[in-house]
């Protein structure tokens, strides 16, 4: 295992592993293969994906969001909430604004973390917070039933039998690879989070570039929300918890160093897709779901164990 | 008669490529003070660092009170009796005065085996009148004054029975009272035989308050002189010693209008009423010691160092600037003074290092053209003969000399008319040294106006075509080329 971690590129070894799964779980299971179940797990991995791209750039400028799983569930009691007036705005206009809910996040999140300088983790984890409560606070703690055609094309549909959530995370996968590895402000990002003081040395503007990535995430979170709310008919104040937790352990899982500078979209698409291999594999062959999450956690340990061994071992080189 | 506290013999130590100290023996009397002086990197650090056991020598004993001991470890120096208060200082600035005077020996009520604050507070303030301070041990140490601070860490070493006190540098920070505050103490820590190694670059208060002088010079130590018997002139020849060198370009100058001027540049209490200008084709030079304040007007001229009031102009017009981004906007390039965590990515490669201060000039759209940054970093790789295998090596795997030739080349691909270069040749191999004064010579015909700050001083008055000194936040004096030698420059400088 290790001789082959140190060949092989992490992503590439990722890779690997996650075939290594996907012909365990083909053996334990007769259905893990069937169409049915490759869409319906690659669907459930896509609103997670999405989050866990952007995030992706946002560890790499060496911050961190965990607000995620609270904007989530916010953005989607806002939008069944206006859904479900008497005279509700037109669908596009408040799909709008549950984009915007995200964004508005993103921008506190970002105003306090450049502005203030405060720490992102705690920043973040305050916006969580506040997010889940105002859910609980419009929602009034209920689920607000939404039954409405757009939403649940973008869920349900399919283009060329290919479900489209699937299509979105694939977009967003692409244009976030095209900004993060070929264009100028994704090197600034990583130059952020490889070194901050050079950074700016070099002219780099560090404060607008940290607050576009906060407001990305807030609306990449904003959209899984958007694909939840049509994969359940409902809004409630529930949904998305515990998603940062599966977010950040898919992107650290991906090979993204938490001390920044370092990571790929490549690598975290590896990491979402090792996650849902994983997850889907393990439900379908029995496993409980209070059992999966421990799995998690012990996921996330490894990943980040796997990597301070790794650098330990590069600085006694 | 005074008793030897301390004797050092023979003390040698190497690092790769470098002899550190070589052969180095000196002593020390109880109730004395010796003033220990030399350039950067002539040896006193890592003496020091010996005595203290941040460091163990490669060979040579030490003798306290005439018994050898073996120093090996902080806490081996401390049994000794031997305390640093480093220029840095090191104390614990969330815990209050007793808990930093008595870190790890905390005294214990009897019964409760519980810390027995009384007893620390007053023991503290016994300690602390012995130096006639009346700091409450109850203050946090992070709300002191520096010079207050220091007091605390004297009150640490007294505490701990310290017979040898080290202080390195201790009045680079200090204002003038509290400078003659501290001269006090150590006055008083004399009468107790206390022995004092006083590191220091201000000539004039180590002849003022030292009793003897112990010169170090690559490594060496060049001599040991009684402190009243000894001339500043002399001191500071047997600090340079050598000649100047002789690769150093001559660079004429051929003025051609003033390019940048700074107007009445204020710090609080840190740079004063700075006012100086720059021709096109000029290096002007910023010579001062360690704390002077020529670093805080190189950083307020890009604006890092925030200037409470003053005026730059570029060409005759105002300017505002806030940061490293603004002084691109108006031609300034930087060489800051550390390449390893301010000039460099050092995770980045050789290729996107060079480029990184030209982002937005690597194609016209959002997306990097990789010819155009392979094209800079092969026109600088060979304009500046920088050694690498490749332009995809991580730059941290190069030598000095070459990460300096990054910083530069960077720099320059930006095309600034006005280059400020802070110790553009520390650490640098004398190859490298010469292909950046080449570089520098070049850019002067170009009509590039050049502020050098350096502590290098063969390389200030060898490449500059005139010399402001700065000591405590003002210029002090100015040199044209060839007006001064290397004493005139440090005499002025340790001037305050």
């Amino acid at each position: 295992m290790k001789a082959i971690g140190f060949k092989l590129n992490t992503t590439a070894s990722l890779f690997i592993f996650l075939a290594c799964l996907i012909v365990l779980f083909s053996f334990t299971s007769e259905h893990f293969l069937s169409y049915y179940n490759i869409t319906s797990l690659l669907t459930n991995i896509s609103y997670s994906g999405i989050a866990a791209i952007v995030l992706t750039l946002i560890i790499i400028s060496r911050g961190l969001d965990i607000s995620i799983g609270g904007v989530i569930g916010l953005t989607t009691v806002v939008i069944a909430t206006l859904y479900s007036q008497n005279d509700p705005l037109p669908t596009w206009l408040i799909l709008l604004i549950g984009l915007g809910v995200g964004a508005i996040v993103g921008m506190i999140n970002g105003w306090c973390i450049t502005a203030l300088d405060m720490d992102p983790i705690i920043t973040t984890l305050g916006a969580m917070a506040i997010t889940r409560g105002l859910a609980y606070v419009i929602s009034d703690s209920q689920s607000i039933l939404m039954f409405e055609d757009t939403t649940d094309y973008i869920s349900n549909g399919a283009i060329f039998f290919i479900p489209i959530p699937i299509i979105i995370f694939l977009i967003t996968a692409l244009v976030f690879s095209i900004l993060l590895h070929k264009s100028k402000f994704g090197r600034a990002v990583y130059a952020i989070g490889a070194n901050e003081i050079s950074a700016e040395f070099s002219g780099i503007s560090i404060k607008s570039k940290k607050m576009i990535l906060y407001i990305l995430s807030g609306i990449a979170a904003s959209l899984s929300g958007i694909i939840l709310i049509g994969q359940t008919s409902v809004g409630m104040p529930q949904h998305g918890l515990g998603t940062e937790l599966e977010v950040i352990t898919a992107v650290l899982l991906g090979g993204t160093a938490l001390s920044g500078g370092k990571g790929t979209i490549y690598g975290t698409v590896a990491g979402v897709l090792i996650l849902g291999v994983l997850f889907n594999g393990l439900t379908i062959s029995g496993v409980r779901y209070v059992h999966l999450q421990i799995f998690q956690g012990i996921l996330l340990l490894v990943a980040v164990a796997t990597y301070e061994i790794k650098t330990r071992n590069e600085v006694a080189r | 008669m005074k008793s030897t506290l301390l004797k050092m013999s023979k003390v040698c130590k190497s690092y790769p490529g470098v002899k550190a100290v070589d052969d180095v023996s000196i002593d020390l009397f109880s109730g004395e003070v010796l003033g220990l002086m030399g350039e950067n990197g002539a040896g006193k650090s890592t003496l020091i660092k010996m005595l203290s056991g941040a460091e163990v020598m490669d060979s040579g004993e030490i003798f306290i009170n005439d018994l050898k001991v073996d120093v090996n470890s902080p806490k081996s120096a401390q049994k000794n009796g031997v305390s640093v208060i480093y220029q840095e200082l090191i104390t614990m600035d969330t815990l209050s005065v007793a808990e930093n005077i008595f870190v790890g020996q905390l005294p214990l009520n009897k019964t409760t085996k519980l810390v027995d604050w009384k007893a620390a507070e007053k023991k503290s303030s016994d300690v602390l009148s012995l130096l006639n301070s009346d700091i409450n041990p109850k203050s946090i140490v992070g709300t002191l004054s520096i010079y207050e601070k220091q007091i605390v860490e004297v009150a640490k070493a007294i505490h701990k029975n310290a017979k040898v006190l080290i202080m390195d540098e201790p009045t680079a920070a200090l204002s003038e009272k509290d400078s003659k505050s501290l001269f006090e103490v150590i006055d008083r820590l004399k009468n107790q035989g206390v022995g004092i190694i006083y590191i220091s670059h201000r000539l004039e208060e180590v002849f003022n308050i030292t009793d003897r002088v112990s010169v170090m010079r690559d490594g060496k130590l060049i001599g040991t002189k009684t402190t009243k018997d000894a001339d500043k002139k002399e001191i500071i020849s047997m600090m340079i010693g050598r000649e100047l060198s002789q690769f150093f370009p001559e660079i004429n100058l051929e003025k051609k209008g003033v390019a940048f001027k700074v107007l009445d540049l204020n710090i609080n209490g840190i740079i004063e009423n700075i006012n100086f200008e720059v021709h096109r084709g000029e290096i002007v030079g910023l010579f001062g010691l360690v704390g002077s304040g020529c670093l805080n007007i190189a950083r307020s001229i890009i604006g890092i160092d925030k200037i409470d009031n003053g005026e730059i102009h570029i060409n005759g017009k105002k300017v505002s600037i806030n940061g490293p981004k603004d002084s691109m906007k108006n031609k300034i390039g930087f060489i800051p003074i550390d390449r390893k965590h301010e000039g460099l990515t050092l995770d980045f490669s050789v290729k996107k290092n060079l480029s990184l201060q030209s982002l937005d000039g690597l194609g016209a759209s959002f997306i990097i053209n990789n010819s155009i940054e392979d094209s800079i970093a092969e026109k600088w790789i060979k304009k500046l003969e920088i050694k690498t295998p490749s332009v995809d090596v991580q730059v941290k795997n190069l030598s000095g000399g070459n990460q300096q030739k990054i910083v530069l080349g960077k720099t320059l691909e930006t095309n600034p008319e006005i280059l400020v270069v802070v110790e553009p040749t520390r650490g640098v191999d004398v190859g490298a040294k010469m292909d950046i004064y080449k570089m520098l010579e070049d850019l002067c015909q170009q009509g590039v106006a050049i502020i050098l700050v350096s502590t290098d001083i063969p390389e200030i008055l060898s490449i500059s075509h005139r010399v402001l000194v700065v000591s405590t936040g003002k210029i002090r004096k100015e040199f044209k080329k060839g007006e001064a030698n290397q004493q005139d420059l440090l005499y002025e400088a340790s001037l305050n």
